[in-house]
């Protein structure tokens, strides 16, 4: 479901976040990094080595959350900003939280900002009550809200300007027959273009240029080339690597003629 | 005529990683970018990198770029050219490019690193040569390199990681992104850069294509439509969306023609990205005395192309009878961080197509 969404599922949530026993000892770091990737600098970061090390970067980290003391460090080194800070104990009705937020304007303390889901929804009003940005920070500023403690496992976001997201619309625009795309820009192919002639029988890329100067352009084929050979492809039925290459010659770029002209043999240098 | 030991074409993470792996070995360098800022796409990545401390891991693009780019400069056999362009590689091994933006220069090398990366692959749909249809790379550029807002209100069609990484860079930018879509039933880049747009409230729509861009004169307007099992668009699903910037990533190219010139023997991988070189796992093309290293030799992660930039580094440095004591040390050290960066779930496609393209070692 992740995969097709970017929302871990409740289950997965919870499959990362401390026990509630450990949650009620106070300040701990929950990860929630969901995917096996080649990454590792938050198991390095940890001064405490409360995350384990790696047997292999793509290892998944996992947290001794009995030596976590909820020091921001691994936040800051976390190239995914994956890793959030939670503090049960901070007051009697609430939680704080400390997130990662590369968003500018910061926020001020004592603002009250709207905390976000996973999904970017507003669910409630927090209150900003430190924000930390130094050097040593790896450029990642943290924010520290207080939230309503039944929403710790929910708030994942902050949104300190707050305006109405733009959705779609279902208006109907008016249809345009004759265009299928451009393919080549330098000579204003479309793709129709390229399906006819392919369907004529010019199915190699050098007869492609013989007949419409395919690839002949100032781009030298780099933005038409994947196109149609993945059409050629298709139409013939055969992998791209079993077609016939194209021949490549100088110049790669464009060049003034009189620089060529120009040109002294300097002798050795 | 310039004639030199190794001539490295491209100063991304690959080319400058070869180019301090082989001036460190002694090398006399020509390192050609044709920007006038070296770093390659790196410049312009303001997240945070994946990997582990060997490929400076949470270390922010453009930060890597500085600090290779201090590496190199303490090397006064390693010159960095800017605005120079390679255009040609002839019969005779003499390869051309053009310098300082105008001047044509022949030079001589003794070796080759290609490390020319990738450019943006696109996607034939009406509408697509409407201004306002971009590629999510060059609007990337435009936005952290140049600090130019490039839209108000963005449509996203694809959802791997320079789809995402780019939507989230264009909310921090101030812009709206309306929708990410992908062809795809999965996202497939990582999942933590899906779940920070999802928490900014982003739609990511799978399954879902554009099937029209339209405007008057520019883009106004970008209808999305379900795809069916076999990826054909499914009437009646049509999602029509008010935006001034519709970004395409689908997915990146080898840009590969300077080896294609050379003569090296291509093979058209669809996992890599397109046409590739065969090499050696040492990086070693068919022709003895060019190697390549970053995205030309397949699409994957920057920090697998530094890696592969020093590999490619000490083969060249190898060739040019450069070897140092502790070369076999600092091969095998490139050889396990590549292993193990291609070991997880990511690295299976990357692996399957490598089998492919890697013969002999």
């Amino acid at each position: 479901m992740l995969e097709k969404t970017g929302v871990p599922t409740q289950s997965e949530i919870e499959s990362v976040f401390p026990s509630d026993e450990r949650l009620s000892k106070g300040p701990v770091a929950v990860i929630e990094c969901f995917q096996s990737i080649p990454c590792d600098p938050c198991a390095t970061a940890c001064p405490r080595g409360a995350i384990l090390p790696f047997a292999d970067i793509n290892d998944r980290p996992v947290i001794d959350n009995d030596k976590c003391n909820g020091c921001i460090l691994c936040m800051t080194k976390c190239p995914g900003l994956a890793i959030m800070v939670v503090d049960i104990t901070w007051s009697q009705d609430r939680a704080l939280i400390k997130m990662p937020y590369e968003f500018r304007p910061l926020p001020d303390v004592g603002q009250t900002v709207q905390a976000l889901d996973r999904e970017g929804t507003v669910v409630a009003e927090a209150e900003v009550i430190r924000v930390q940005y130094n050097k040593s920070m790896n450029k990642v500023p943290i924010v520290s809200i207080a939230v309503d403690k039944q929403l710790v496992k929910t708030i994942r976001n902050i949104r300190t300007i707050c305006d109405t997201p733009t959705t779609a619309t279902h208006t109907a625009i008016q249809e345009e027959a004759q265009d299928t795309g451009i393919v080549c820009r330098c000579n204003d192919l479309q793709l129709a273009e390229i399906r006819a002639l392919i369907a004529k029988g010019y199915t190699t890329i050098a007869e492609l240029k013989q007949m419409a100067r395919l690839g002949m352009g100032p781009c030298q084929g780099r933005n038409c080339l994947p196109v149609v050979v993945n059409e050629l492809s298709r139409a013939l039925g055969v992998p791209v690597a079993e077609l016939p290459v194209g021949s490549f010659r100088p110049m790669v770029k464009s060049i003034y003629l009189g620089d060529l002209a120009g040109y002294e043999e300097q002798g050795e240098n | 005529m310039i004639h030199i030991d190794l001539l490295i074409v491209g100063a991304g993470p690959a080319g400058l990683m070869a180019a301090k792996e082989a001036g460190t070995a002694g090398a006399n360098v020509l390192l050609l970018e044709r920007s006038h800022v070296p770093g390659g796409q790196l410049v312009k990545q303001t997240h945070m990198f994946f990997g582990s401390e060997e490929q400076y891991a949470s270390y922010r693009g453009f930060d890597i770029s500085e600090i290779l780019l201090d590496e190199i400069k303490k090397l006064p056999n390693v010159k960095l050219a800017l605005n120079a362009t390679a255009l040609a590689v002839y019969d005779d091994g003499i390869w051309a490019a053009e310098m300082d933006g105008a001047s044509y220069t022949k030079i001589l090398p003794k070796a080759v690193i290609i490390a020319t990366g990738a450019g943006e692959k696109s996607l034939a749909f009406p509408g697509n040569d409407l201004p306002g249809v971009y590629g999510a790379g060059a609007v990337q550029t435009l936005m952290n390199q140049y600090g130019i807002k490039p839209a108000n209100r963005v449509v996203m069609l694809g959802a791997g990681n320079i789809g995402l990484i780019v939507s989230y860079q264009l909310l921090q930018a101030g812009v709206e992104v309306l929708a990410v879509c992908d062809g795809s039933p999965r996202i497939g880049g990582y999942l933590v850069h899906a779940a920070k747009l999802r928490r900014m409230g982003v739609p990511i729509l799978t399954s879902h294509s554009v099937k029209q861009a339209a405007g008057q004169g520019r883009l106004e307007t970008v209808v999305l439509w379900e795809l069916d099992k076999a990826w054909q668009g499914i009437p009646g699903t049509e999602k029509v969306y008010r935006a001034d910037v519709l970004c395409v990533a689908v997915g990146l190219s080898p840009l590969s023609e300077l080896l294609r010139q050379a003569g090296c023997e291509m093979v058209y991988v669809n996992t890599l990205g397109g046409y590739v070189p065969y090499r050696d796992s040492f990086l070693a093309t068919s022709r003895e005395n060019i190697f390549v290293a970053g995205d030309v030799a397949g699409i994957e992660e920057a920090s697998s192309a530094m890696v592969e930039g020093r590999l490619a580094g000490l083969s060249a440095a190898k060739f040019l009878g450069l070897s140092t004591p502790d070369f076999n040390a600092k091969r095998n050290d490139c050889m396990t961080q590549l292993e193990s960066l291609r070991s997880g779930h990511a690295g299976e496609r990357i692996l399957s197509g490598l089998a492919q393209a890697v013969i002999g070692s």
